[in-house]
């Protein structure tokens, strides 16, 4: 009986040890897949935040953007002056 | 010791080392992970950091484009009427009916590029005299839209540097020279409108023109000019001080 008992607790272990292998070897998979797709973000963030110094330029045209509101505001002044309404 | 506790023993050994392994290697990825995290995350911040300004720039340019857009829109309801729509339709496809609804109007938008071509369409309503000047408000195209450019090419070659002399195109015509010659027609009413939107008759037209020149007799004599004060008899320093009428 006793033997029995034992022989039942080796097979259980050899059964652990193929499912545990399973489990952990998915796991590691999984980890080690991330460290690539944590350093091509990293360069797709460099990219970024060098591409985002040209927001400074957004300021110029916000200048631009008002001095040639003012411009066409003139113009269609001067166009309500100059032409006769309908 | 019989062989089951053995094995069991062995296998336990086995387990342990498996997860041993396992776990190392796990640890060692995680250590990755974190370092390339600690790279990517200071350049996550610049990014915001660099975009936190990017909101209220962009929202004061749409103000300004928008205000502008409004403005132009009311000039050219006000001045174009029911084919403002058109005007835009020519120019943006599409954008007609989208117009339309921005200011609250409806009906049916009419390409006027289709019809009149763009120096045309700007002659007419000038009220330059030009052929297409006459009834361009109301009532359809008096020109044919495939040949609408012929006649205005003809009033307004094309500058010498592009003009073909094969082509035996006329020059520019002279205006108020010779008015017989000339290509305008004189117009009736002087730019005024005799009608309103609704194609009511808002008053009678202004006198036509005669070419005569006429010349009216003044009402009353002009008043006489103030005098000056006489020249020095000699030469010396001239100066105005003193001599205007409204510092004696």
């Amino acid at each position: 009986m006793a033997d029995a008992a034992l022989w039942i607790m080796v097979v259980v272990l050899a059964v652990v040890i193929l499912v545990l292998a399973l489990l952990l070897k998915r796991i590691l998979a999984a980890a080690a897949s991330i460290p690539p797709k944590v350093d091509a973000i990293a360069g797709v963030a460099a990219a970024a935040s060098r591409d985002l110094d040209a927001v400074a330029v957004l300021l110029t045209t916000q200048g631009y953007i008002k001095s040639i509101r003012a411009s066409v505001l003139d113009y269609g002044g001067s166009l309500d002056v100059a032409l006769p309404d309908y | 010791m019989e062989i089951q506790v053995a094995i069991i023993i062995l296998l336990s050994t086995v387990i342990i080392a498996e997860l041993a392994v396992f776990l190392i290697a796990t640890i060692v990825q995680l250590f990755k992970i974190n370092s390339g995290l600690s790279v990517v995350l200071p350049l996550v911040g610049q990014i915001v950091a660099k975009t936190s300004p990017v909101n209220p720039v962009l929202d004061d340019i749409n103000a300004n484009l928008v205000v502008t857009r409004d403005a132009l829109e009311n000039l050219m309801l006000k001045k174009g009427g029911p084919d403002a729509a058109g005007l835009v339709e020519s120019l943006f496809p599409g954008e007609g009916a989208k117009f339309l609804r921005r200011v609250n109007r409806s009906g049916k938008v009419v390409n006027v590029g289709t019809v009149y071509t763009r120096g045309v369409g700007i002659l007419a309503s000038l009220g330059r005299g030009a052929p297409i000047g006459a009834a361009h408000a109301k009532g359809a195209a008096v020109r044919d839209a495939q040949y609408s450019t012929t006649e205005v090419a003809k009033v307004y070659p094309a500058p010498p540097d592009r003009r073909n002399p094969n082509l035996n195109i006329p020059k520019a015509p002279v205006i108020g020279r010779d008015p017989v010659h000339s290509p305008y027609e004189p117009t009736l009413t002087e730019g005024t409108r005799l009608r309103d939107a609704q194609g009511r008759m808002t008053g009678s037209p202004p006198p036509a023109p005669t070419g005569k020149i006429e010349v009216a007799p003044p009402a009353e004599p002009a008043p006489a000019a103030p005098t000056q004060a006489d020249p020095p008899s000699s030469p010396r320093r001239l100066s105005a001080k003193g001599t205007r009428p409204w510092e004696r």
